[in-house]
């Protein structure tokens, strides 16, 4: 049985479902140590559909992982000439510096004074308490809001006109109300100052079955690893798994020459279980998370240890990094802008990590979703977060950033199921 | 040689992972008001008094839809003298109950750890009642935080 | 599997000892305060009843509303004066109970 909330049912029934149209072929041109993988097809859904429940809203015209699309950034000469004072509503400027449904609201990474009741402002950009008596000029205020690259090429903010989050009007609001700001936020409790709210601890014991309902797929994953397919069980060739996969998942994800990409854990499993047992394991389906799991937890105390040396995981590295540093989305965010330049500071109340520390965890299980996600399907919630389309999970996009981000985590013990909020 | 399926891949796509979240609808809140009348009928409206129990709950919660909570009542726990039930509410919920303990002697401590669900931000009050008729109050303050890029 | 109770009980213990007793029950607990994708209400199902019984006599018990979390957990103590069993069960809003025993000697 699985758990509703936890685990999406229907799946063995799919699978039984669809067994019958597919062909089991031998992997003829395989060396000898190479584990069988079907390399042909997709490992995940196709065309991708977005989970049930996440943002449907159509962002197909900004840069993806894949694509660049997005308008390229202003140069200084692009500033907006505003002649005379800013004269707009600055009671409605104020309400929309703290709607949450325009881009997470501007008290996400900025205290401004008494907006929003200064209930748990965040703290990437610097406090705009007393911007109004900062002497900025109004057209300095204006293009800051509007696209501050104009200004300043390296900032993280969002271009909020070019990219039409907020009407030219809006802003005249939002700037009457900037300059009404002169006196320090009051906070009614020091958790809402976000300089003084300690950063959270993961104290939790994530592999206590108790504490973690994460630690459920291990027990799950253990029949589905003896349960017969077309071709046998994972155990027909697998007889002391906790034995062989002792320190497997930490040399994972690495560059697969067969398929000329960077292969995960789950990507892996889906083509191997293809090309073995014949069990139709894709990404994302709850039979693929749960042996992701086990895997892992199989190598739990493992350092993380990927390739980073050959010449294919070098260049993979290298575009990895280009792509962790690309703005994609409307809201025009780079994974490097949110865990590199603005790392360890509040968006509003969530702490932004460090790329060390993303990774060890993962498959985890998420409290406020009551599910597991693995790897790929936080960074498919990353984008569509930041308002970018997601891509597949098996786009060899994510194969680069996920070896990139191992990278990283270079030495780090992994301790998987994670439990995370 | 051999493909995963595109029927396959179709199938499970349609089926597949369902972001699932489990916990309250975001409409009605409970009032503090809602939370008083539900602890007079706990009471039978007699005054509880401050003290005697402690709360343990973060200061501030990642999110609201599983958060730690322990409870404990000094008492000697004594066949004559013993807390006999501990009713906790949240002024914040939709409904503002949240669990009633029941203890005897053999519990030997009136201790109790769960892990609730918080709407938002708000006070849990915690009433005991002893068996000799007495009642304690006491109540804590949770944080529960909001997203970041209205995630 | 996954949907039967876990609990942690020590197996032994010395006569007069408060002991701590953890109890996680797999449930969804739903809140019947959600709406499905249609807006309709989903229907309330939680785990309403909760009890602990040590040789028949009860030890602690729990009424249970939506707002406890997925999964209810409860932890709680029992002083043991002598061996013997404690039995736990979980009273489903559609009225099945799931029960689960633990063995304690005292030394």
């Amino acid at each position: 049985m699985q758990r509703a909330g936890m685990m999406t049912a229907g799946t063995a029934a799919l699978a039984a479902m669809v067994a019958g149209v597919i062909t089991l072929a031998p992997a003829a041109a395989q060396t000898k140590k190479e584990a069988p993988l079907v390399t042909t097809g997709d490992a995940a859904a196709r065309p991708w559909k977005r989970y049930s429940g996440w943002p449907t809203r159509d962002e197909s015209k900004w840069s993806t992982l894949a694509k660049v699309a997005s308008p390229p950034p202003p140069k200084p000469e692009d500033v907006k000439k505003i002649t005379g004072p800013i004269t707009g509503d600055a009671k409605k400027g104020e309400e929309l510096v703290a709607d949450r449904n325009r881009g997470g609201s501007c008290l996400a990474c900025h205290v401004m004074g008494p907006a929003g009741g200064a209930n748990l402002p965040g703290n990437v950009g610097p406090d705009l308490s007393e911007i109004g008596a900062a002497g900025r000029e109004d057209e300095w205020l204006y293009n800051y809001i509007y696209d501050a690259r104009v200004y300043n090429a390296e900032t993280v903010m969002p271009p909020w006109g070019s990219h039409g989050v907020f009407t030219d009007a809006e802003i005249r609001d939002m700037v009457a109300f900037l300059k009404t700001l002169k006196s320090p936020a009051k906070f009614k409790t020091v958790l809402d100052d976000p300089n003084k709210r300690p950063a959270p601890v993961e104290k939790r014991e994530n592999l206590d079955p108790m504490e973690n309902p994460g630690m459920w797929a291990v027990d799950k994953a253990q029949e589905l690893f003896k349960q017969a397919s077309a071709k046998g069980s994972c155990a027909s060739c697998h007889s002391d798994p906790a034995k062989e996969f002792k320190t497997w998942a930490a040399s994972m994800p690495k560059w697969e020459p067969r398929l000329g990409k960077v292969l995960g854990v789950e990507e892996f499993v889906t083509r191997h279980a293809a090309a073995t047992t014949g069990a139709q394991w894709l990404m994302e389906t709850d039979d693929n998370r749960t042996m992701s799991v086990y895997l892992h937890f199989l190598a739990n105390g493992a350092p993380i240890a990927v390739d980073t040396q050959s010449a294919d995981a070098k260049a993979a590295i290298a575009r990895g990094k280009e792509l962790a540093e690309r703005k994609i989305g409307e809201l025009n965010f780079a994974c490097t802008d949110c865990h590199g330049k603005a790392a360890n500071h509040w968006i509003r109340g969530q702490w932004l990590g460090e790329p060390k520390g993303q990774y060890d965890h993962f498959p985890t299980w998420r409290t406020s979703l009551q599910a597991i996600w693995d790897i790929r399907q936080r960074f498919q919630w990353c984008q569509v977060n930041i308002r970018a389309d997601e891509l597949s999970p098996d786009a060899k996009e994510y194969g680069d950033l996920e070896l990139y981000l191992a990278a990283q985590n270079d030495g780090l013990k992994l301790s998987v199921p994670g439990i995370r909020h | 040689m051999q493909q995963i399926s595109r029927r396959a891949a179709l199938a499970l796509g349609a089926a597949g992972a369902t972001l699932s979240v489990i916990g309250w609808g975001r409409d009605a809140q409970a009032t503090p008001d809602a939370a008083k009348a539900e602890i007079a009928k706990f009471t039978g409206g007699k005054a509880a008094t401050e003290g005697k129990i402690s709360i343990e709950l973060p200061e501030i919660a990642e999110n609201g839809n599983t958060v730690p909570l322990a409870i404990s009542v000094d008492a000697p726990m004594t066949a004559d003298d013993h807390v006999t039930d501990v009713l906790v509410v949240a002024e914040g919920n939709p409904n503002p109950g949240v669990a009633t303990f029941h203890f005897t002697p053999l519990s030997g401590k009136a201790d109790a750890s769960t892990r609730i669900r918080l709407a938002t931000t708000q006070n849990i009050v915690v009433t005991a009642k002893t068996s000799k008729g007495a009642f304690y109050t006491a109540s804590k303050l949770v944080k529960v935080t909001i997203g970041g890029c209205g995630g | 599997m996954a949907d039967t109770p876990k609990i942690r009980v020590p197996k032994t213990a010395k006569k007069g000892e408060i002991i701590e007793i953890k109890t996680l029950m797999p449930h969804i607990m739903e809140s019947g305060q959600r709406k499905d994708k249609d807006g309709k209400i989903i229907p309330r199902k939680i785990i309403n009843k909760f009890v602990a019984e040590f040789e028949g006599k009860p030890v602690f018990s729990a009424t249970l509303e939506p707002a406890i979390a997925a999964n209810p957990y409860l932890q709680f103590n029992a002083k043991v004066e002598a061996s013997g069993t404690f039995k736990f069960s979980w009273t489903d809003d559609d009225g099945t109970v799931t029960t689960a025993e633990s063995k304690i000697e005292v030394a």
